[in-house]
């Protein structure tokens, strides 16, 4: 156990751990403290001088951000001193600052918006030019900078520098004359962290830009199904679609940060070419059908499933649960490997987001999981035989997955259950049935440590009243 | 820039690399004097400078463009053959820097750090350059030369090679 | 440049009339080194005792007690450490650091040593500004003399202690001034200043323990270990004991660098020492400190007392004892101007109060150019200094804010019209 100290912030008694942050120990606690340049996840700067406190007994204030937790500790940030202090010095955050809110895609989530509600001095001083510096420049990787928005608070410096260990950014000149500067286009494969530390409007999302205004969205917290390592992340949408998706911080798991793989996660979830009503393939059209109709296609013929990695630990429970007693034949799609197994920072080869929720559910069912039970599965294809197979929702190879097409299709009856758009190789189906995504329904899935993450559901834009446990009703008609 | 530039350390002054090394605990403290020895060499610090000395040191490119930028006296623009340093700070501003600065710049027909037409001169404001007793001085290269006026501190850069 | 006739009595410049004692050899001759010996024969911890006692006050400009700060550095004589001199004299008006290296560069090496001896650092470097490229040529000659009689490299005069001494050549930038900007930059980084906590004493170049001590906090050591603490502290005061140099310029007749006793009065300095005003002009302000010191008005800086305590009491600095001397054709207006410009040149660009606000302090003056400026203005320059003091990593806000309050306070009325005047094409 790390040792607690009690501490005072503006009188308010809060607890930390000792040598701790002292910033850190307020925010942590609730209360609500101007800063730019301090993240958790970054080395310490210091150079906003925002976070600034005072502490009895010590002469001269202080940024909390540089400061640690000890036992008795008693600071103020609202002292008419600090108060002043942080005045001016926002102030000096927006000399040279644009000021193009209006078409700004920061506005409402911008640093600056935010603290000047609090502690701007409402009262221009600023008659002489600004300093100008190049306004938008696509810096790669899905990133748009705006120097002249930038405050130099360096967290994009120190991200290319410490966590990616890229160095694609830097700042270049003195004084302010200081500019953020790319030496090379964005190349590491977490780019799009850099929008989100950006605390003001210099680094923002080419995907993102001038969609949407952040005050219109709602944001669901789940889990990324990407690969094995499971971010918590959280998902911007509306009534009609989502649009972004950024990491939640976790300390288990994915810290601060999320891979640019999993910002697309959320994609196919309302395409226009997401599948929303059960279709039959009529000349490799797909054409809106009724359900009852499939339905009554497989009578009589015998079940054979082909489940994907991506379920849910209850979707696997429920699935096994309506087959039991059936002769159904189960068996596990596992999606091959892509790139190095561990990146180092998140991302790991693994794409099979709940591959230990399904091997557990096939094991407790008495189902083989593995390659062996897929490929007797697929062996034993014949044309009395219904397959369902439940399309993986990111389909990272799609010709390791057409390997598999090719040895259903001596079944009398091929049943896509797809969470995901109608994509090209879903013609080799006779029928194609909606089922939930990711993203529209509550479960669990078990990542690569072995740990329980949580799916939340947001907004629905498929069918999501049938998941895929449902079809396994389906086995005994 | 033309992308068949290149640039790497002659023999002697590779050999003072090497010593260079010898003098830090690490490769990195070695980065001023390398940038020093390496505009010794090339006259200014451009993009294929930066990018031999990042292989040869192992360190980011854009944090020896960093370091370029910060220092007044590491050029990432091309520089003349001799750099001539003008005091505008306040003892020398008070016997005329300032006017010699600009009277230089008139003269010679040229702007802060361009070469000359001739390629012989690049004049650059400075601040204090710790010689105030001279005021108002400059510096020629590596040498303090002070007690100008205008006529004096072109009489002097006049007899530049 | 003469030295006064007593010099030779001093700490610091006692050698200087000795033609080529920048050569060891001569340097020797007239005593040099001796001292070095004497205190390998001592304790260091004596060495740092001394130190302590003579009140030596560190000369770079902040005037911390050099005895003290050596008191915060590590006791473990194994660890690994480093001496750093700070020998990148960037103050406006002040070249007394060069003044001192350039003609005795070994009594500066003398000090290093038996300041490494005392702290058991085994690397040192002398961070020197670029600008003074003669000087470090200087140095490193001295340096290779000294190699060559085995006072520097392995195992020093057989006494199992091992001290290397580089010159470290900067390029350029004010801020490797301040001790972590120039850790910094030792590092081969941006010269920009660290966070402190941790001081550069716990946690310095490298990240390991690291002494910074000036130049010629570093070159009065030899002399306060030869003739001890207490005739040392024979001159100055209580408070501010000792010799300094100091470094003259502006309207008066013989500028230069000067050693005197601190707490010489500064009429004494510029009617003695300098051979009073040029042209026989009225005196109409003194920096006393460097451009960061707030000015002096004509009463203040002829009754002043050039010591760190009577200097502030009259609201300034003694800082790096630049003093620069203003006669009555000088307008206070553009000695502002020039100032504001130096520190919006030189901010680093880190802390956003200095970065922005070195800039804006200029920018009254870039509206004073269009003919844009008002009197009131004077008050906004106020106003703003004064939200940059306190508020960085490191003084270089402060040493805007100070000067610029300074004058306000003592030249007001001449700003005021300074700022509305027609400029002259």
């Amino acid at each position: 156990m790390t040792e607690k100290v009690n501490l005072k912030w503006n009188g308010q008694d809060i607890q930390a751990e000792k040598g701790s942050n002292l910033l850190k120990a307020a925010l942590d606690n609730g209360i609500e403290v101007a800063h730019y340049c301090y993240h958790a996840g970054l080395s310490i700067a210091g150079v906003c001088r925002m976070c600034m406190v005072e502490q009895d007994g010590v002469p001269r204030s202080f940024p909390s951000c540089n400061a640690t937790c000890s036992e008795g500790m008693v600071v103020r940030n609202d002292t008419p001193k600090i108060k002043a202090a942080v005045e001016s010095t926002l102030q000096f955050h927006l000399l040279n600052h644009p000021l193009d809110c209006p078409v700004c895609d920061q506005a409402g989530e911008c640093g600056l918006q935010d603290y000047y509600m609090t502690h701007g001095k409402y009262d221009s001083q600023m008659i002489d030019k600004k300093v100008h510096k190049e306004k938008v420049q696509d810096i790669g990787k899905n990133v748009m900078l705006d120097a002249e928005r930038c405050i130099l608070c360096s967290r994009c410096t120190r991200f290319t520098e410490e966590v990616t260990k890229t160095n694609e950014l830097g700042i270049l000149n003195r004084g302010d004359h200081a500019e953020i500067t790319v030496n090379e286009n964005l190349k590491n494969d977490y780019a799009q962290n850099l929008v989100d530390i950006c605390p003001v409007g210099a680094l923002t999302s080419k995907d993102f830009r001038f969609k949407q205004r952040v005050w219109f969205l709602k944001e669901v917290p789940t889990t990324c199904i990407g690969c094995e390592t499971g971010c918590s992340v959280k998902v911007s949408q509306n009534k009609n679609g989502s649009y972004r998706v950024k990491p939640v911080y976790d300390h288990d798991v994915n810290g601060h940060w999320m891979c640019d793989d999993g910002r697309n996660i959320y994609k196919h979830v309302s395409s226009p070419t997401r599948l929303s009503n059960a279709s039959e393939n009529i000349n490799n059209l797909f054409v809106p059908v009724d359900e009852l109709g499939v339905q009554a296609k497989v009578r009589g013929l015998k079940a054979k499933y082909i489940l994907s990695t991506g379920l849910t630990v209850q979707e696997y429970a429920d699935f096994f649960s309506n087959i039991k007693g059936s002769k159904a034949e189960v068996a596990l799609y596992t999606l091959p490997s892509q790139g190095p197994e561990f990146d180092g920072i998140l991302r790991r080869g693994d794409k099979n987001a709940n591959l230990r929720g399904a091997k557990a559910a096939f094991e407790q069912a008495g189902f083989d999981s593995t390659q062996v039970g897929l490929d007797k599965v697929l062996n034993s294809i014949s044309s009395n035989d219904v397959v369902y197979v439940v399309i993986p929702e990111i389909l990272y190879n799609e010709d390791h997955f057409n390997t598999l097409i090719n040895k259903i299709l001596k079944a009398a009856v091929r049943i896509a259950l797809t969470p995901g758009e109608t994509l090209s190789t879903l013609r080799a189906f006779n029928y194609l049935l909606p089922v939930p995504s990711f993203l529209e329904k509550n479960g669990e899935i078990i990542n690569f440590q072995g740990s329980k993450r949580k799916l939340t559901a947001g907004l629905s834009y498929g069918e999501t009243s049938k998941d895929v446990s449902y079809y396994g009703k389906w086995v005994n008609v | 820039m033309s992308t068949t530039e290149t640039f790497e350390f002659n023999a002697k002054n590779m050999t003072t690399y090497k010593e260079y090394l010898t003098r830090y605990d690490d490769v990195e403290s070695a980065l001023l004097p390398v940038l020093h020895l390496a505009q010794e060499q090339n006259g200014w610090l451009p993009e294929h400078v930066v990018s031999y000395i990042s292989k040869l040191m192992n360190i980011p490119e854009i944090k020896i463009k960093g370091v370029i930028s910060f220092y007044d006296m590491f050029y990432d623009v091309p520089v003349a053959r001799n750099i001539v340093h003008v005091c505008t700070n306040i003892t020398c501003s008070m016997f005329g820097g300032r006017e010699i600065y600009q009277g230089l710049l008139t003269h010679f027909d040229t702007g802060y750090l361009t070469p000359t037409r001739d390629g012989r001169i690049s004049l650059q404001k400075m601040e204090c350059l710790g010689a105030c007793e001279l005021a108002p001085c400059m510096r020629v290269n590596n040498d303090f030369v002070g007690n100008l006026d205008l006529t004096s501190a072109i009489q002097k850069l006049e007899e530049l090679p | 440049m003469k030295e006064t006739a007593n010099n030779k009595d001093y700490a610091l410049l006692s050698y200087h009339h000795i033609p080529g004692v920048h050569n060891l050899e001569i340097f020797e001759r007239a005593g040099g080194y001796e001292t070095m010996k004497a205190c390998f024969e001592k304790d260091p911890e004596a060495i740092k005792e001394e130190v302590k006692l003579s009140g030596l006050r560190g000369r770079g400009g902040a005037g911390f007690a050099t005895g003290v700060k050596w008191g915060f550095f590590t006791k473990d004589r194994k660890a690994q450490k480093y001496l750093l001199c700070n020998a990148d004299e960037s103050e406006p008006g002040t070249f007394k650091d060069r003044y001192l290296v350039e003609k005795n560069p070994h009594i500066l090496i003398e000090g290093m040593i038996i300041s490494a001896w005392a702290l058991a650092t085994q690397k040192g470097y002398i961070y020197i500004r670029g600008e003074f490229y003669q000087q470090a040529v200087i140095l490193e000659r001295a340096i290779k003399e000294a190699y060559a009689k085995g006072y520097l490299g392995k195992n020093i005069l057989g006494k199992g202690f091992d001290f290397d001494l580089y010159v470290h050549r900067g390029a350029g930038a004010y801020i490797c001034g301040e001790e972590t900007g120039m850790i910094s930059s030792l590092e081969g980084k941006k010269g920009q200043p660290k966070l402190k906590p941790p001081f550069p004493a716990i946690k310095g170049y490298r990240g390991l323990p690291t002494m910074v001590n000036n130049v010629e906090s570093l070159a009065a050591i030899p002399w306060i270990m030869k003739f001890g603490a207490a005739a040392y502290k024979q001159w100055g005061t209580e408070k501010s004991p000792g010799t300094k140099l100091f470094s003259i310029s502006g309207d008066v007749n013989k500028p230069g660098v000067i050693e005197v006793p601190l707490s010489t009065s500064l009429k004494d300095i510029i009617e003695i020492h300098c051979g009073g005003m040029r042209n026989g002009n009225k005196l109409k302000a003194v920096i006393p400190g460097g451009s960061s010191a707030p000015v002096f008005n004509a009463e203040d800086a002829y009754t002043v007392k050039m010591d760190y305590e009577d200097v502030a009491a009259k609201g300034s600095m003694l800082g790096s004892g630049a003093i620069i001397v203003l006669d009555e054709t000088r307008n206070m207006g553009d000695v502002l101007k020039w100032t504001l410009e130096f520190y919006h040149h030189e901010s680093c660009g880190q802390c956003t109060p200095c970065r922005e606000g070195t800039g804006w302090l200029e920018s009254v003056f870039k509206r004073r150019d269009k003919g844009l400026a008002h009197k009131a203005d004077i008050d906004l320059l106020d106003r703003t200094a004064n939200s940059m003091r306190g508020q960085t990593i490191c003084a270089l806000a402060d040493a805007a804010a100070m000067p610029t309050q300074g004058m306000i306070k003592v030249f007001r009325q001449e700003l005021e019209a300074y700022v509305v005047a027609p400029i002259k094409k």
